[in-house]
Formats: C-alpha cells, sequence, structure tokens
C-alpha cells in the first residue's frame, strides 16, 4: 500500500491534470484549482508537487512550443500515467471502504 | 527591476531542466498581475522565493567538491611558494604568531578576570548586601559593609532570601607558630558560610566545624605549614592580639583561589567574636553579608521589600537603604567603598579586550597586503590553471588552502610563543593565569577557532582576487596589478598606523598620569617616613598596652636619626576601607545646617601633624598638656567645602556639632582646620574628616633622617624587639604605601605599553615586506628616473611621499580614537590630567619615524642600484 502513497494537496494536483487532460500545463492547473478548489495555490507549491509527482511516476509531460506571451519559453504539458491512475484508484477505493463501513447512526447528527 | 533580478536569482538556483517551462508560467501569470495586481514585479520575486525548494533548486555541490589528488598538488605548489619567498612567508608567518598569542594570552586574562567568584556551586544566586545611603533621592555614598543583624531579619521576611551569611574580615591577626608570631590573613564566618562559598571541605564537618566559639578551619596550604603531615584537626593554635588565647582546629578546605574577591587563609568561628560591639548591633556596618538567593527571584519585586524593610527598621525618613548586588559583579564592577580587597577594572578588561584585537587585525591585515600585492606573481599560474579547466571555486578553495598553511604554522608557532611569556605574562598582569598554555583548555579552544577565522578571513579577499583574473590578459603578458588593490592596501594601512597610533598615545596618556599621580603633592611629607602598625589586644590589657606605646614611641625618639615620631589610627596610603567613618550629620553651630553624608574619622596625636610636615590653614595643632583639648576636634577643608564654609578663619573655636538637634546631638570645640591632604588615592576626592585626639592610637609614624635611615630602621627592630617581642615588626616606607595604591594603573600601564610595542612592530613587518615588494616592482623606474638625472634623496623621497600621505589620513583618523578612548579613562580619577594632545603628536612622530626606517632601508637598497644593471635587459 505504501508505494501509492498520495498527499491531499498531491491528489488534487494529479486529479486536477486529469481533468484539463489535454492542457495541464503549470498556470493552467494553479487555475483550475483556485477556481474549484476556492484556495489559494503558490507556484512554488504547484510546481514542486508536479516534479516530485513525475519523479514518482505518476506523472509524464512534454514540452509545448515557444511562445511570445510567455517570454519565447515554452509549456510543459502533464499527462497522468499508469501509475498516476492506480494511485487515485487506490486513494477512492479507500476513501470509498471507509464510506461504507460507517453506521449510518454515526452520521446521523445535527448541525449545530 | 525586481523582476530582472529575481529572474535572475531563479536562473541561478533553479534546476536547468525545469527552469524554461516554469519561467514561462511565472511570466504568463506576471502578465497578467500586471492589470490585476499593485505590485506585479514583488509578487514576482515572491513566486520565485517560494520556489526555492528543494525538489526544484538544482544540485550544488558537484562544483565544489574538492579533488582529493589536487589537494595534493595546491600543497606541493604552496609549500614550493611558501619555501621560494622565505621572506614574506617569515613575514606573515612572524607577524601572525605573535599576533595570535598576544591575542588569546589577552583573552586568558580577560577570561581570568571575568572569572571571578564563579565557581562556587551556587555562584549566579548569590548576592552581597550593601548599604547606601541616599540623601534628597541622591546616592550619597555606597559601603559595600552591612550591620550584622540586617540578613537574619530579613530572611525571616523575604522568603527569596533561601540561606545567608555574615563575615567580618578580620585582617591581618597574629599567630604563634611554632617558636615564632606570624600574621595571617583571616575572616571569621558563621556556620552557614561554607554553604554559601561551597568550598571542598577536606577534614572536618561542613555543618558543624563553625559552630562551636574559638574555632579555626584553615585551607589546605596553611594547615601544611603549620602542622606539617600530623593531622591538623584537634590540634591547637594561640592567637595572639586582641584575642590572646587558644583556638582548636575543627577542619581544612581547600585553597582559597585566585580569582575571588573575599580571600582569606583562616576562618574563624563567628561564635568566637560575640565581645565584638558590632555583634548583633544595628549602628555598625563593618561586616560583609552574603545572600542565597531563590532562583526565580524577582529582583526589583525584592529590591522594593528591601526598602521598606529599610523604612520599617530605620523610620519613614531614613537615609539608610541596602541594595542586592550578584557576588559575580563585584570584581569588576563595584563602586563600593569599604571593598575587601582593591577589585580590577572593568574599563582596563575592555581596552584590553580592544587592544587585542586591534594585534590580531594587524596581523591578518599584514597577511591581505602581502598577499594580494604578490599577486602578480601567480597571475601566470592562474591563467594556466583555468586555461586547462580550474573553476574559478577550485581556484578559491587553493588559495584559502595556502593561507590556511601560513595560518596553521602561525598557530602552532604561537602555541610556542604564549608559552615562553607566560611567566612574563603572569608577572605582567600580577596574576597567575595558568601554568602552561596547553593546560587551559579555553585557550585551545579559542586558538582553534581563530585560526580558522584568521584562515578564511585573510584568505578570501587574496583568493577571490587571483581567481579573478583573465586568463587571455595574463597570458598575453599585459597584467598590471588593479587599482582598485591597491586602494584596498592603502586603507588596510592607513588602519594599521591609526592603530599604532591610538595605542602608543594611548599608553603614554596612561603613564602621564600614573606620574602625575605619583608626582603630586600630596599635603604631607612622606619621604622617609616608616608607618609601623602595632597589635591590638583584648579589652583588659588596653589601659596598660597603650602606656607601652607611649613609652616605645618615647624610646624611639631618643635615637638621633629619628626626626619625629606621631601617631594615627589610620596610616596615609591606605585603602578607601582603612578608615572609619559615620553617616550621622555634621554642621558647625552658627555657620551650617546639619549635613547628612558620610563623614571619615581619624585619631591622631599631637606629634602626628609635624611629623608629616603637614599644614594648619587655621588655628592650632592639638597639645596633650591642654585638658580642653579632650573635647576638641580640628577638620580639614574638604569638610569644609562640604558644608560650604569659605573661609577657615571664621570657624575656628566654634562648635562642630554631630547628630540632629531631635536626638541629643554631640559637640566638640573646632580647634583647628588642617590643610587638605591625600590619605588614599589620587582616585578619589580628599574626604571630608574629622580629626580626633588620641594619645596612643595603633599605628605609628617615624620621621627618619636621609642620611642614615638604616641606623633609624635597625633602631626600630631593636627597640620592638623590646617593647612587643609578642608580635612580628611591620613596617612600610609611606611613599612605598602610596606608590602601591596604583599598582594596578601601573599594571595596566605596563600591560598596555607591552602590546602597543608588539601592536607596532608588527605593523611595522608587515610595512617591511610591503614596501620591499614596491620597491622590487619600481626597479626599472628607478633605473631611468637615475639615467634622467634623480639623485638618491629625490627617489627616496617620491616612496616616502605615498607612505606619508597615509600617515596624514591615520593620524586624522586616530586623533580623535584616541581622544574619546583616553578622555573616558582619565575620567575615572577625580585628580586628572588635562587631555595631553602634544601625546597624540608624539605617537604619530614615533610611528613615522618607524614607517621612515622601514620603507627607506627598502627603497635605499633599490636606489643605489646601477641603472647599468637595472634596464640591462629592457
Amino acid at each position: 500500500m505504501k508505494k501509492y502513497q498520495l498527499g491531499e494537496f498531491e491528489e488534487i494536483v494529479l486529479l486536477t491534470v486529469g481533468v484539463l487532460y489535454d492542457e495541464a500545463y503549470g498556470v493552467a492547473i494553479k487555475d483550475e484549482i483556485e477556481r474549484r478548489a476556492q484556495r489559494k495555490v503558490s507556484v512554488g507549491a504547484l510546481q514542486s508537487a508536479l516534479r516530485r509527482m513525475e519523479k514518482k511516476g505518476y506523472l509524464e509531460s512534454r514540452e509545448g512550443e515557444p511562445n511570445a506571451l510567455r517570454g519565447g519559453k515554452p509549456k510543459r504539458f502533464f499527462t497522468i500515467s499508469f501509475y498516476g491512475k492506480q494511485a487515485l484508484q487506490n486513494v477512492k477505493d479507500i476513501r470509498k471502504e471507509l464510506w461504507e463501513a460507517i453506521p449510518d447512526v454515526a452520521l446521523d447528527v445535527q448541525q449545530r | 527591476m525586481i523582476k530582472h533580478l529575481a529572474d535572475r536569482l531563479f536562473k541561478w538556483f533553479c534546476h536547468p531542466d525545469f527552469y524554461g517551462d516554469i519561467s514561462g508560467d511565472l511570466e504568463e501569470l506576471y502578465q497578467r498581475n500586471l492589470e490585476e495586481s499593485r505590485f506585479p514585479q514583488l509578487r514576482y520575486l515572491l513566486q520565485v522565493i517560494g520556489l526555492f525548494r528543494p525538489s526544484l533548486i538544482r544540485p550544488f555541490s558537484q562544483k565544489l567538491k574538492i579533488n582529493t589528488i589536487m589537494l595534493n598538488n595546491y600543497f606541493k605548489i604552496s609549500v614550493r611558494n611558501l619555501i621560494r619567498q622565505r621572506l614574506f612567508t617569515t613575514i606573515n608567518v612572524v607577524g601572525l604568531a605573535f599576533g595570535l598569542a598576544a591575542f588569546l594570552l589577552i583573552n586568558e586574562y580577560v577570561r581570568f578576570e571575568k572569572s571571578y567568584d564563579g565557581f562556587f556551586k551556587q555562584s549566579d544566586q548569590l548576592y552581597r548586601l550593601s548599604t547606601l545611603s541616599v540623601v534628597n533621592g541622591q546616592i550619597e555614598t555606597k559601603d559595600a559593609m552591612m550591620t550584622h543583624p540586617a540578613a537574619m531579619n530579613m530572611s525571616k521576611e523575604m522568603p527569596e532570601i533561601l540561606n545567608y551569611t555574615n563575615s567580618w574580615k578580620l585582617g591581618e591577626v597574629v599567630f604563634r607558630k611554632d617558636q615564632s608570631v606570624v600574621y595571617e590573613e583571616v575572616v571569621s564566618a558563621d556556620s552557614n558560610f561554607l554553604h554559601l562559598f561551597t568550598y571542598e571541605v577536606l577534614q572536618g564537618d561542613r555543618e558543624t566545624m563553625l559552630k562551636q566559639p574559638n574555632s579555626l578551619v584553615f585551607t589546605k596550604t596553611k594547615a601544611r605549614e603549620y602542622f606539617g603531615d600530623t593531622d591538623p584537626v584537634g590540634q591547637t593554635v594561640e592567637v595572639l592580639g586582641s584575642y590572646n588565647r587558644s583556638f582548636e582546629v575543627t577542619g581544612v578546605i581547600e585553597d582559597v583561589p585566585e580569582n575571588t574577591h573575599y580571600k582569606f587563609d583562616v576562618l574563624m568561628s563567628e561564635g568566637s567574636l560575640v565581645h565584638r560591639r558590632d555583634y548583633m548591633e544595628w549602628n555598625w556596618n563593618n561586616n560583609y553579608t552574603f545572600l542565597l538567593l531563590d532562583k526565580n527571584t524577582n529582583m526589583s519585586a525584592l529590591r522594593e521589600k528591601i526598602d521598606a524593610f529599610c523604612k520599617k527598621t530605620y523610620g519613614e525618613e531614613t537615609t539608610e537603604f541596602y541594595d542586592v548586588h550578584p557576588i559575580q559583579d563585584i570584581h569588576l564592577k563595584s563602586d563600593f567603598t569599604y571593598e575587601p580587597e582593591i577589585n580590577g577594572s572593568e574599563k582596563a578588561v575592555s581596552f584590553l579586550t580592544v587592544i587585542s584585537i586591534f594585534i590580531l587585525i594587524i596581523a591578518w591585515v599584514n597577511y591581505i597586503n602581502l598577499a594580494t600585492a604578490r599577486a602578480a606573481d601567480r597571475a601566470k599560474e592562474v591563467g594556466l590553471r583555468k586555461v586547462i579547466g580550474a573553476f574559478k571555486a577550485q581556484l578559491v578553495w587553493q588559495f584559502l588552502f595556502e593561507s590556511m598553511l601560513v595560518n596553521l604554522l602561525a598557530a602552532l608557532f604561537a602555541i610556542g610563543i604564549a608559552e615562553l611569556f607566560l611567566p612574563y605574562f603572569n608577572a605582567l598582569v600580577g596574576k597567575q593565569i595558568a601554568f602552561h598554555v596547553w593546560e587551559s583548555q579555553p585557550f585551545l579552544i579559542n586558538l582553534t577557532i581563530f585560526f580558522f577565522i584568521g584562515s578564511f578571513l585573510a584568505g578570501f579577499y587574496p583568493s577571490l582576487v587571483l581567481s579573478g583574473f583573465k586568463p587571455v590578459v595574463v597570458l598575453k603578458g599585459k597584467f598590471r596589478s588593479s587599482k582598485k588593490g591597491a586602494t584596498l592596501r592603502k586603507g588596510l594601512v592607513i588602519f594599521q598606523f591609526a592603530a599604532s597610533i591610538t595605542l602608543i598615545a594611548g599608553t603614554l596618556v596612561v603613564f602621564q598620569q600614573i606620574n602625575y599621580m605619583q608626582g603630586k603633592d600630596l599635603g604631607i611629607s612622606t619621604d622617609y617616613v616608616v608607618g609601623i602598625t602595632i597589635p591590638r589586644v583584648e579589652q583588659d590589657r588596653r589601659e596598660e598596652h597603650r602606656s607601652k606605646i607611649g613609652a616605645f614611641k618615647d624610646e624611639l625618639r631618643q635615637h638621633n636619626s629619628v626626626l619625629g615620631v606621631g601617631s594615627t589610627s589610620d596610616l596615609p596610603g591606605g585603602g578607601s576601607s582603612d578608615i572609619s567613618s559615620t553617616t550621622t550629620s555634621v554642621g558647625i553651630v552658627g555657620h551650617s545646617d546639619q549635613k547628612r553624608g558620610t563623614t571619615y574619622l581619624q585619631s591622631i596625636d599631637d606629634n602626628f601633624i609635624p611629623t608629616l610636615n603637614m599644614t594648619i590653614v587655621a588655628g592650632k595643632n592639638f597639645d596633650r598638656n591642654r585638658a580642653s583639648d579632650s573635647v576638641a576636634v580640628m577638620v580639614n577643608e574638604a569638610f569644609l567645602r562640604k558644608l560650604n564654609i569659605p573661609n577657615a578663619e571664621d570657624v575656628v573655636d566654634e562648635l562642630v556639632q554631630f547628630g540632629d538637634s531631635d536626638d541629643e546631638p554631640q559637640t566638640f570645640y573646632l580647634l583647628g582646620v588642617l590643610k587638605d591632604f591625600n590619605r588614599t588615592s589620587l582616585k578619589t576626592e580628599v574626604e571630608p574628616t574629622v580629626y580626633w585626639p588620641a594619645l596612643n592610637p595603633y599605628t605609628i609614624v617615624v620621621k627618619l633622617n636621609e642620611g642614615d635611615y638604616q641606623t633609624g630602621l635597625q633602631f626600630i627592630d631593636d627597640t620592638w624587639g623590646k617593647f612587643f617581642a609578642d608580635s612580628p615588626l611591620e613596617y612600610t616606607f609611606l611613599d612605598q604605601r602610596f606608590q602601591d595604591l596604583y599598582d594596578q594603573d601601573r599594571r595596566f600601564g605596563d600591560v598596555s605599553r607591552a602590546f602597543s610595542i608588539m601592536a607596532i612592530l608588527i605593523a611595522m613587518l608587515g610595512l617591511f615586506g610591503l614596501s620591499a615588494f614596491m620597491s622590487v616592482q619600481r626597479t626599472k623606474e628607478v633605473g631611468v628616473r637615475k639615467v634622467l638625472g634623480a639623485g638618491l634623496i629625490n627617489i627616496i623621497l617620491i616612496f616616502y611621499k605615498e607612505f606619508l600621505k597615509l600617515l596624514a589620513v591615520a593620524a586624522i583618523i586616530g586623533t580623535p580614537l584616541t581622544y574619546y578612548a583616553m578622555n573616558s579613562w582619565l575620567g575615572n580619577y577625580a585628580h586628572r590630567i588635562a587631555f595631553p594632545w602634544y601625546l597624540i603628536a608624539l605617537a604619530t612622530v614615533v610611528v613615522v619615524l618607524f614607517a621612515l626606517v622601514t620603507v627607506g632601508y627598502q627603497t635605499y637598497k633599490v636606489a643605489i642600484l646601477k641603472p647599468t644593471k637595472t634596464l640591462q635587459y629592457e
């Protein structure tokens, strides 16, 4: 199980990469997470998560064309790898099992 | 601008694989922020800083990895270079070694001075209780001594006081040892004493050995002196003088070290002293009180409690207050009177620290100057190394390595030098600081630390300069020493000169002040005057003893080399604590109000004033045959100044009143006014003093004939034997006593002189090397000048001009530095010289002379060369 360890932020980044499919590069991922999860994402945190997961093999990447708007620098597009998919699946399975294991009464709580 | 810098920073630290696209992202976000955010550039920078993460930065270690094979090569090249340039290596190593040794020795001394009273188990909780007399919110006097019952009563009310002890410094007490009589340094101790001052108890019981009256505790060395190898405990020792009875030795403790302010050889149990007038009395503050406070004591709260305690004890209107001070601060920071010994001076310690830092920096500067000046020699080597593929970082390391090698040599020599000079240094500071330098752990630790600091500080700049050469330029042979390097060298030389001038001028000022104090007219004649102290006796023999003293004096007068014999309670030339004093209010009836503050009290007989050639300004001397003199006093001018009485004649035959009118004041006839004389060091003002008539006080002054004072001394010794066979004769010449008061100052002067000389020698060593190098470099220029007709003098002057400019700047910097430092030092003295400006000029002249000789010698060597030789190969 240790093999598929994913942090909470990593999981969100990985999922977002999946959501954006072919258009997942730094700024786009940042915008998407900020829009969906309503939270600020710093470039540093995002980039280090991306490179870390690429190194672990959860992500694959390819370089795009240089772009004038970006000061002549290329974009780097990320896609989920096979292992990335497995890691996500694994997290999802654990969550699902846990949800199902909760007895109904435990969730029968009122908002106070 | 910020963005540009941030981008460079990012490019520098980012992993090259990631740089391209991440900087693209940053750019995109920046473009967007241009419209949305107020500080887009700043945000850019913050984002860059946020990207400084382990997973994103490039690996830094590869380039800096030191190649061990290259290390071998560096070592070989360095050693070759050091051997080839013998002169410069010697100058560097000698300068650094002496600088380091001086620095470390002074450091040892400073550490020693700061270590006072720090070796007890709870030193940081030990405090001394002392007395302040506060009049109208102003502290009038600070007295280190205390009344006896205060601590006991305070500890009942204040839970912070965990323990306390009272101790009288009994001073020199006469002991019978075998067949002879000797003086021993004794303090009293209650049974708490050894719980605060946690000396190791070698024999006897810490709890009980000081409980019984007539008990003594010896230090280890004293015990051995008295009893040899026999067991000291249970032995009896006869104590003479005012005790005149047998005491039992109940214990032995370890020797009292040098670094405590409260020194003694023998402890006497407090129970032996219950007959003293000040025992359990509130009106006498004659003993030292030490407190052990709780770790978490709130000092300001405690002080408030103590103030309240004083008001409760002495009444709301009291001028008597107590204060507490950590005992570890006493040696360097106390400014109290009645200290048990002459304390050290915090100022002297910090001055020495500054001197030592100066010396060390001067030595480092030598290295920097010589290394950068000779950079040209190494330029080709650097160029070639770079061509072959050396990184700049590698070259930096190479030259740092070389600097370490020189510093290592210097550090090794420094150990030897320090060890060699340690005995002289101990004698210089008057303290046994250590026996061997390698036994002192802090010494070795400091040596290591400053070896590394020195290697890097002195080596860093030269190695940056050397490694920065461009191979294309140096290999083409177009290399010239850079202007920037020359400016730095000039700056450093100015620093050396300025430091030398300051040190020399400072030392001269110290000696000027000491000479002034020794030469100043004290108001008494101390030449060939001998002071003799007569031991005290117990109460019931006192009358008999006094008449014996009288007979002794009469006998002395018979001899024709004795010019006069007088007596007093306090020998002139004593410490501040030798004299008794009172804080009762004083005044002259009808001429002044009653005034509070300390008044000093001294008893003299009618022969004291003529024997010491003192001047009576108004009125007349005591006369033992005039009955009314028993209710008369004399005062000094300082006393009248305190009462704001301008004319001494006005108050003669008036009444001096002690005490306020509401509590039974006492009055005495004012017989005469004495001209001020300095009883103690000129650090303090003349004390406002009242002189009482007494027939035979315990100290005697004998004025001897200058021609045959030796016979006089012999006569005193013989006569002493007839009268006081019980005790050893102790005499001192009064002028010697005054000299001794300035011992500390003279020591300070000696130490700063020694190290100032060292500083200037090290600086000159560096200058010697620098000018040697520069004159060799300018050999051809000198040749051309000679061909064009310049004489020897012209050439030497050209070289001088440059150094004289630097010296002028140094003098300008050094002058205010010296003034600021030395004027504040002179501020310690009540009688001080005006700031002697001419000494700065003198110091400058000394430095100029040194510099001219050093530079002149080197220039001369080049200037006498024949142009045919120097220009041969052009």
